[in-house]
């Protein structure tokens, strides 16, 4: 019975940290949105909203999640500071892709856990997220939610 | 410093291991928890064959949309600009994938040498624009999962990196549906 040693309470710590830090993010997505969909129209304003709704599942999850774990979640701030001002439906899609790229990042500090469930629970919101930014972005990268920083430059390729 | 040991110590120590198990070390249960290096090694050059395959992939269809077979339909020439177009920024990214990847392989001194320096072979794609973006599309696909199964048995690091590349990988999907529509469309 015994055989199977409790999970260091660093780990444990490490993990409730992360999910908070997602939820942050969460929170600040679901207010952001409402940002974006108020300056666009139409088929674009139809996508913000069913992004802005999966944040919305995304936080209660997160939230449920934490508090399986004893935890009370973060509360959302009553107000954020956007990152961009946003006049346009250019500015709006720009406000999004950040949005998205920093709940990405957020999500990646969930992968580094030891627990596989929350690895790949992670994974799979990190991908939902480079989803919804490359609408957004028009284009793909190579490495959502991976700060620059956290790429070794490596040396130059032939072909 | 000793909690964080850097990727040289834990590959050093995945060369060592299978004289721990040779020596009857039974502990992998209650080991469980910490990385593990032997299979942390294993799937990264996995994952490098993986990413060579997928630039494979697409150069071979760059190469055919290029160069078009003689004698075709001026239809034909524009949708194989077009599947050019659409496929060179994915290409790139998945080159930039591949050198991050090789960028995590430190291969101790006296192991086996790495399979990255070996090109795997190109499998053939539909010579059709339409049918050669399907093919890419289901490969994206494929690589995108296989990249999500790896990451149980990897470093932190590491996962976040896989995790990163399988997400990219899940976005050239709709811009490949993207490329089949045309394509279809440009057809009719």
């Amino acid at each position: 019975m015994n055989s199977h040693p409790t999970p260091a309470p660093r780990s444990a710590l490490a993990t409730t940290a992360a999910l908070q830090s997602a939820l942050a993010a969460e929170h600040a997505a679901v207010y952001g949105y409402g940002v974006v969909g108020a300056s666009l129209a139409g088929s674009r304003q139809a996508t913000a909203v069913s992004d802005w709704v999966a944040h919305q599942v995304a936080r209660d999850t997160l939230e449920a999640m934490l508090r399986s774990r004893g935890s009370q979640p973060v509360a959302a701030a009553v107000a954020y500071q956007l990152p961009v001002t946003v006049r346009t439906p250019g500015q709006a899609a720009s406000l999004a892709v950040i949005l998205e790229d920093r709940v990405a990042t957020a999500y990646l500090g969930l992968v580094a856990q030891d627990s596989v469930s929350i690895r790949q629970f992670g994974a799979l919101q990190v991908r939902a997220a480079a989803l919804r930014a490359a609408a957004w972005r028009g284009s793909t990268v190579a490495f959502p939610g991976l700060p620059a920083s956290a790429l070794t430059a490596p040396r130059r390729q032939k072909s | 410093m000793a909690a964080h040991p850097t990727r040289r110590v834990v590959l050093a120590a995945a060369a060592m291991l299978p004289l721990a198990a040779a020596s009857g070390c039974d502990g992998a249960d209650v080991l469980a928890t910490p990385p593990q290096p032997a299979p942390d090694v294993a799937l990264l050059r996995s994952a490098i064959t993986a990413e060579q395959l997928m630039i494979a992939r697409y150069a071979n269809v760059l190469g055919d949309a290029r160069n078009p077979g003689g004698g075709t339909p001026a239809g034909r020439g524009a949708a194989a600009a077009a599947l050019t177009a659409a496929l060179e920024p994915i290409l790139a990214e998945h080159q930039a994938h591949l050198a991050q990847l090789r960028s995590r392989l430190v291969v101790p001194a006296g192991a086996a040498p790495s399979p990255s320096e070996r090109s795997p072979a190109a499998p053939a794609a539909p010579a059709a624009p339409g049918a050669a973006a399907a093919f890419l599309r289901s490969a994206e696909q494929a690589a995108a999962a296989a990249m999500l199964d790896r990451l149980p048995h990897v470093p932190a690091s590491l996962a976040q990196l896989f995790a990163s590349i399988s997400a990219s990988e899940a976005t050239h999907v709709p811009v490949l549906d993207a490329v089949i529509l045309d394509t279809g469309r440009a057809a009719r």
